[in-house]
């Protein structure tokens, strides 16, 4: 009987969390994180990066819109001492989880010196596409905001109102008309509807995704493409969407689910022949990761880089990460040859725009 | 038209062959849907799979491709399909496709992918498989799937050597740095006194989980004569194993669906880790029919390739544990795949093995990431058979031997064992050999 209750004993710390366990010491093991807010002068727009360090003296780089003090805390609890390259192990519902993923992949890079998308098996691709918001030759497409709408349910009118604003842009300029998920679903199918011989790259989130059977009515009236995932923070949703067919296009961003996080939903996009476009509001280790990510997976199609128009917000970007990142060639964003994310971050241009 | 122009429509395999033996391309196609038809701006006619990578090149390259049929005894139904790449720094990497009954077919395609490999940057293996993938046009079944994953592993073997790292680290784990749990199978253990002296065994040696198969094979339509059979020779094994041990049933898809629903439904009693392949793996509603009617886990898996083969019974939520093999299911790339997509519905990992040694350590790797793991199979006894020996010698450790109820895990870079040609020349390639055939007493054929 003893043996019995011996076994059970082992059986019940083998299926124990592994936290103690994984704390084991090592060269690789986490020994500091720290948090670096920072706001562009003219547009206002706040991003937080993540510096961490580890045992042997590596350090990690990464991004997210915002880090609340006790989000931090929480994660320093869980990771200080533990292994950097464990980066199977995040909690993907962590309000950090993307920042957290980059610089451990960075550190993961760096330790195998090594670029990210060779750790990841890549590269798939030796360039990557990219758009912005504001048409410059040197993107290769263009984000148009659709207008806010007056009221709900406006018709033809607000179609009109879209149409036009899509017949400013140069012929043959490929664009995105985003509507942040503003529209109602009889909107949205609408305006889907009438701007399918423009010929969109996509209608990114015409709708809220909150109700499948609403996004369905929007994409059964068109073969306009649709993308949705800013703002989608459960793998779960994602799955449905592409499980039902009503999506063309998937977006998580960047800066929540991190280079592995996106990964994984490329992978489930990959089972429906569909492809990612990461959503990405932030700063430039922002866009350092979403290149790593579409050099480590095949189906990437395109990437948003939200360049200010302010010159004075492009400095500091260039002064964070320097090297021309965020400046594509013939439409196309350079992969990188460095080890990691392959940047250097300027810690001196951290404390210059230090968000208060 | 602006998309279009970045398709690079290169035939990687062509470009490289005409290197190799500067030999005329031959293209037989002459449809209109050949890539080498469509001349203009970015078609990329002549480009190898290279062309626009160079500066993103590691500097690795594979320089050869050997495959090896390895018979343990000369009619083996099973010899093992061992392919090796050498690269041009010395670093070599081994990887398994054996494919029971099928290792001629086998040996054959990765000798057609030579193409795809030859030349290439090693550490690109996600666009590598993709091109042997998708390149080959008629998709993959389980010939081609294994062939992909003899080469898959190789390049994985070769990537974490590159790196410095065991590949779980590159996979972002281990998320048990104590290894990997494991099961061993439970082959012909019916007696009370045999499962008695199993237990305590188990208990000795830490291991948690068995799996064993139904005693005989089934009708269209079974009664209560079989029916009560199957089912006390599942009961048997609760009542002498004990509550603590989990236990698995592998129905090898001898029952029909039909027959399937009945025994799952009455062993429920006995809290089965698993019931196995309860019917044949290619109709998901079928299997689904019999999954929806009880409450015993169901798993399966073994012979599916790739993410698109589990595809709808992960979206339909069929089943509860998924047993890709890495042998099959392209490799440490489609398994980590398949994990990956299982995850976000809830369902869980217990990869398929019963093959050589190399898949057996490959898996664990994947397994080590995993986070939604539960056990690890490999076709072998709690004692030690013949095999296990064969093996031993093979690596110089008790490869797929567990420890406290764990396959440990390596420290070594990439996959982290050492095999030499010479080695394995002792067991030369006895042919292809069917997998058994048997059949019902009336002659018609039987799945077994």
């Amino acid at each position: 009987m003893n043996r019995i209750i011996n076994r059970r004993m082992r059986l019940s710390v083998a299926f124990a969390p592994q936290t103690a366990a994984a704390k084991t010491d090592t060269g690789d093991s986490i020994t500091e994180m720290r948090w670096f807010p920072v706001r562009e002068p003219r547009s206002g727009n706040r991003y937080t990066l993540l510096r961490m360090k580890t045992r042997s003296g590596l350090t990690g780089w990464g991004e997210c819109a915002h880090a609340a003090e006790q989000d931090s805390r929480a994660l320093e609890k869980d990771w200080i001492g533990k292994s950097a390259t464990l980066y199977a192990a995040i909690d993907s519902s962590s309000p950090l989880a993307g920042a957290l993923d980059m610089a451990l992949l960075d550190i993961l890079g760096k330790a195998c010196r090594a670029p990210l998308y060779r750790v990841l098996g890549g590269p798939t691709r030796h360039k990557v596409r990219a758009f912005t918001d504001s048409n410059e030759a040197a993107f290769s497409a263009v984000a148009v905001a659709a207008p806010k709408p007056a009221s709900r349910n406006q018709g033809k009118s607000y179609q009109n109102q879209v149409q036009s604003l899509i017949q400013q842009l140069p012929e043959d300029r490929d664009f995105v008309l985003s509507a942040q998920g503003a529209l109602t679903h009889g909107d949205a199918a609408s305006v889907a509807h009438a701007i399918e011989a423009s010929h969109p790259l996509w209608f990114d989130e015409p709708c809220s995704v909150s109700n499948l059977e609403t996004v369905r009515k929007v994409s059964g009236e068109t073969v306009t493409p649709l993308g949705f995932g800013r703002g989608i923070s459960d793998a779960g949703v994602f799955q449905a969407l592409l499980r039902e067919g009503l999506v063309d296009i998937v977006r998580p961003d960047i800066a929540q689910w991190g280079i592995s996080g996106a990964r994984r939903i490329a992978v489930l996009a990959e089972a429906y022949y569909v492809a990612i476009a990461p959503n990405h509001d932030g700063g430039p280790v922002g866009t350092a990761a979403a290149i790593q990510l579409a050099a480590s997976v095949p189906n990437f199609f395109i990437q948003h880089v939200p360049l200010p128009h302010d010159p004075k917000d492009r400095e500091m970007r260039s002064a964070i990460v320097s090297g021309g990142l965020e400046t594509p060639r013939d439409g196309f964003l350079q992969v990188p040859t460095g080890p990691g994310l392959g940047i250097e971050v300027n810690e001196l241009a951290l404390e210059k725009y230090r968000a208060a | 038209m602006r998309r279009r122009s970045f398709l690079t429509l290169g035939s990687a395999g062509l470009a490289l062959a005409q290197k190799r033996s500067q030999r005329t391309p031959v293209l037989d196609c002459d449809c209109s849907f050949a890539p080498q038809q469509q001349r203009g701006r970015g078609a990329g006619l002549g480009q190898s799979s290279l062309a626009g990578f160079e500066r993103l090149q590691s500097g690795l390259k594979v320089m050869a491709m050997k495959v090896f049929g390895v018979s343990l005894t000369p009619t083996s139904d099973r010899p093992y399909v061992f392919c090796k790449l050498e690269t041009n720094q010395g670093l070599v990497g081994w990887g398994e496709g054996t494919l029971e009954g099928k290792a001629g077919a086998t040996m054959a395609c990765i000798e057609d992918f030579r193409d795809f490999v030859i030349g290439a940057d090693p550490m690109q293996v996600e666009h590598i498989w993709q091109s042997m993938y998708v390149h080959s046009f008629y998709r993959a079944g389980p010939v081609m799937g294994s062939a992909m994953s003899a080469i898959d592993q190789a390049l994985w073997d070769i990537r974490g050597k590159a790196l410095g790292v065991p590949v779980y680290k590159l996979l972002g784990g281990p998320l048990d740095p104590r290894g990997v749990r494991g099961y061993y199978h439970a082959d012909g253990v019916r007696t009370p006194e045999a499962l008695a002296k199993l237990r305590e065994t188990a208990i000795q040696q830490g291991v948690s989980c068995f799996k064993t198969g139904l005693p005989t094979y089934y009708e269209w339509i079974e009664t209560r004569k079989k029916v009560s059979a199957a089912v006390k020779s599942m009961q048997i094994l609760r009542e002498n194993l004990g509550p603590e041990i989990d236990i698995a049933v592998d129905f090898h898809a001898k029952t029909s669906p039909s027959v399937a629903s009945i025994l799952v439904k009455e062993v429920e009693p006995l809290n089965l880790l698993f019931i196995e392949e309860p019917c044949p793996p290619e109709n998901v509603q079928a299997m689904a029919k019999i999954a929806r009617r009880s409450t015993t886990p169901i798993a399966t898996g073994e012979r599916l390739v790739g993410l698109f083969g589990c595809r709808e019974l992960i979206e339909m939520g069929v089943v509860d544990i998924l047993q890709t093999d890495i042998n099959h299911v392209g490799g440490i790339t489609g398994l980590w795949k398949v994990s990956q997509m299982a995850a976000v519905s809830g369902i869980s990992m217990a990869p398929h093995a019963c093959e050589g040694p190399i898949g057996g350590l490959a898996t664990l790797h994947v397994n080590a990431a995993m986070p939604n793991f539960v056990v690890q199979e490999v076709c072998g006894q709690i004692q030690p058979g013949p095999t296990d020996k064969i093996w031993q010698d093979w690596l110089g450790f008790p490869a797929m031997r567990m420890v406290e109820g764990r396959f440990p895990l390596s420290q070594k870079p990439g996959l982290g064992f050492d095999l030499t040609e010479e080695s394995l020349a002792k067991y030369p390639f006895g042919g292809t050999r069917p997998m058994a055939r048997v059949f019902h007493e009336d002659g018609s054929v039987a799945e077994w």
